[in-house]
């Protein structure tokens, strides 16, 4: 058995909110509701429960994962937690596969679920921000991110014209996804990015993430189960790998550099492919300087070269590189434990996303970004490269 | 908008009320700091300084390889970013600069800027200590421009 021995045989989501008009709980019914639905699985022949750890919410019950389960009425055999922050979506597709493998468990229910705009409990009071960061008013991930802008601006040069390219482009695949969060399906434009306000500069509120509420979920079996079970559109993890605190073991690195190199390359081994094979991306962006970072990691094109990269391709449902189809996490709110454009690739590969639809669905690469370390850039990078049986 | 190109003196940040929570592991940094010495961890095996404090070199994983040495404080301005939207306690400070500098040992420190306009802040700028005292008697290592270079 390996990872590519199973399936990912259904997604479910809700409409991402601004603020939650249910319980947390209650929006992890409704993904466990739809998901028996589409597959008509039985409740109970689910025995596997694994939860990205990315929650706000749930952030100070360390039995998050096993209360949830109770609350749910599940019996499982792998009650999972998966804490690479971002990056945790992926990594629960993988250690669900691995799980399934190692026979913990046959049927998992995969679940991101959080509001933590309606309750956020998070509490960074036990890390290196108290002392190193908090005393100079470092503003969290906005202003590491302007830290690690200005250090590749000094580098290599940045035209953020480009960077605001991409925003415009998630918008637009908002504006055509009904689950993105209502307040950010406007339209905006090259000029309205340059415009908008600077939270840290170099980094403007267009570059930024929104917190959001909503939740979603996978189903995953083997896929000799799934054929048995007669579900069709199932959806295969080919590639698959992550890394935390690379180069951990250094004083100073070059910050325009991340784990997304190594795993990127591992990822994409496993699945036997290039990257010019990948037919659409779906990058972890909480901001928009992290997409051009990865193009240059993964190799879509040479380290310093990412501004041409831009410049050169349509990013659109219907360019020749589709980019975060559903909006991004950037445009449909930063909800559901960061598993938007995980769900994303998952709804194009199998052909329903309707008026954003992209043509070619051989193969979709989703990636995640988890954590911000001191003085780097984030704390975790994964890969994982999906194709429809 | 992003005023950044002006002879006007960025925002400092001394008037803002700081109280620091220290982890045991980094004790020796601030009681240095006591007497505005920047003591900062040094791996012995390696031969390596690092920055921030850890109870294990990063290096070699030993408790045992770490030793605490005094440095200059020097070094060059590696990056920085203009904060427009402070945390809570930064709340009319803004805008005000955070800085990574490279000190001269091979380590990153983020830290304010002061004394410093903002058409003069950029990558690659010579930098010093600037000590900012603290109610507890310890100080804030901040940095500012160094424009007595030989």
């Amino acid at each position: 058995m390996s990872l590519r021995d199973n399936a990912i045989v259904a997604y479910a989501e809700t409409k991402v909110m601004e603020k939650s008009d249910r319980n947390v709980w209650v929006l992890s019914g409704e993904i466990l509701e739809e998901l028996l639905d589409k597959t008509g699985i039985d409740k109970n022949e689910i025995d596997g429960l694994v939860m990205a750890g990315l929650t706000g919410t749930g952030a100070a019950n360390p039995f998050w994962a096993q209360t949830t389960a109770d609350v749910l009425g599940l019996e499982v055999g792998f009650c999972e937690q998966v804490h690479t922050g971002g990056c945790s979506a992926a990594g629960c597709v993988a250690r669900a596969a691995a799980a399934i493998d190692y026979g913990m468990c046959e049927v998992a229910f995969l679940l991101f679920a959080d509001t933590h705009v309606l309750e956020d409990r998070t509490d960074h009071s036990h890390s290196y921000r108290r002392e190193w960061t908090d005393p100079y008013g470092l503003m969290g991930p906005p202003g590491a991110f302007g830290l690690l802008s200005r250090a590749y601006e000094s580098k290599y040069g940045l035209d953020y014209r480009m960077l605001g390219k991409l925003a415009v482009t998630q918008r637009k695949h908002a504006l055509l996804n009904e689950n993105a969060c209502e307040k950010l399906r406007v339209p905006i434009t090259i000029d309205d990015y340059m415009k908008s306000r600077m939270i840290a500069d170099p980094i403007r509120l267009l570059d930024c993430v929104m917190r959001a509420d909503g939740a979603a979920g996978l189903l995953m079996m083997s896929r000799k189960r799934a054929k048995e079970k007669g579900l069709s559109k199932c959806i295969i993890p080919i590639g698959y790998a992550e890394r935390t605190n690379f180069k951990g073991g250094e004083n100073l690195v070059d910050v325009t550099k991340s784990g997304h190199e190594v795993c990127g390359k591992k990822a994409l081994g496993a699945a036997g492919l290039g990257i010019k094979d990948i037919a659409s991306f779906h990058p972890y962006d909480d901001f928009i300087i992290a997409i051009m970072l990865q193009f240059e990691a993964f190799g879509f094109c040479k380290p310093g070269e990412g501004v041409q990269f831009i410049r050169d391709h349509d990013f659109s449902h219907d360019g020749d590189l589709p980019l975060n189809t559903g909006g991004g996490q950037i445009s449909a709110g930063q909800a559901a434990c960061s598993s938007h454009n995980l769900v994303e690739a998952v709804r194009q590969l199998q052909g329903e996303a309707g008026k954003r639809q992209v043509k070619d669905t051989k193969n979709a690469l989703v990636t995640g970004i988890g954590w911000i370390n001191y003085g780097r850039n984030w704390g975790s990078s994964a890969a994982l490269v999906l194709v429809p049986e | 908008m992003a005023n950044t190109s002006n002879n006007k003196p960025l925002n400092d940040t001394l008037g803002v009320k700081r109280t620091i929570n220290h982890f045991d592991f980094s004790e020796p940094y601030w009681e240095g700091t006591r007497q505005k010495k920047l003591i900062i961890q040094y791996c012995k095996a390696t031969k390596k300084f690092q920055h921030f404090p850890r109870p294990v070199s990063i290096f070699s994983g030993r408790r045992r390889d770490i030793e605490w040495r005094e440095v200059s404080g020097k070094g060059v301005v590696h990056s920085y970013t203009i904060t427009y939207r402070g945390t809570p306690a930064f709340r009319n400070a803004e805008p005000y600069a955070v800085v990574s500098v490279t000190l001269d040992v091979g380590v990153n420190f983020i830290a304010n800027i002061i004394n410093c306009t903002a058409e003069e802040l950029k990558v690659g700028m010579k930098v010093k200590p600037y000590w900012h005292p603290l109610d507890d008697g310890t100080h804030l290592l901040m940095f500012q421009p160094d424009r007595n270079m030989a």
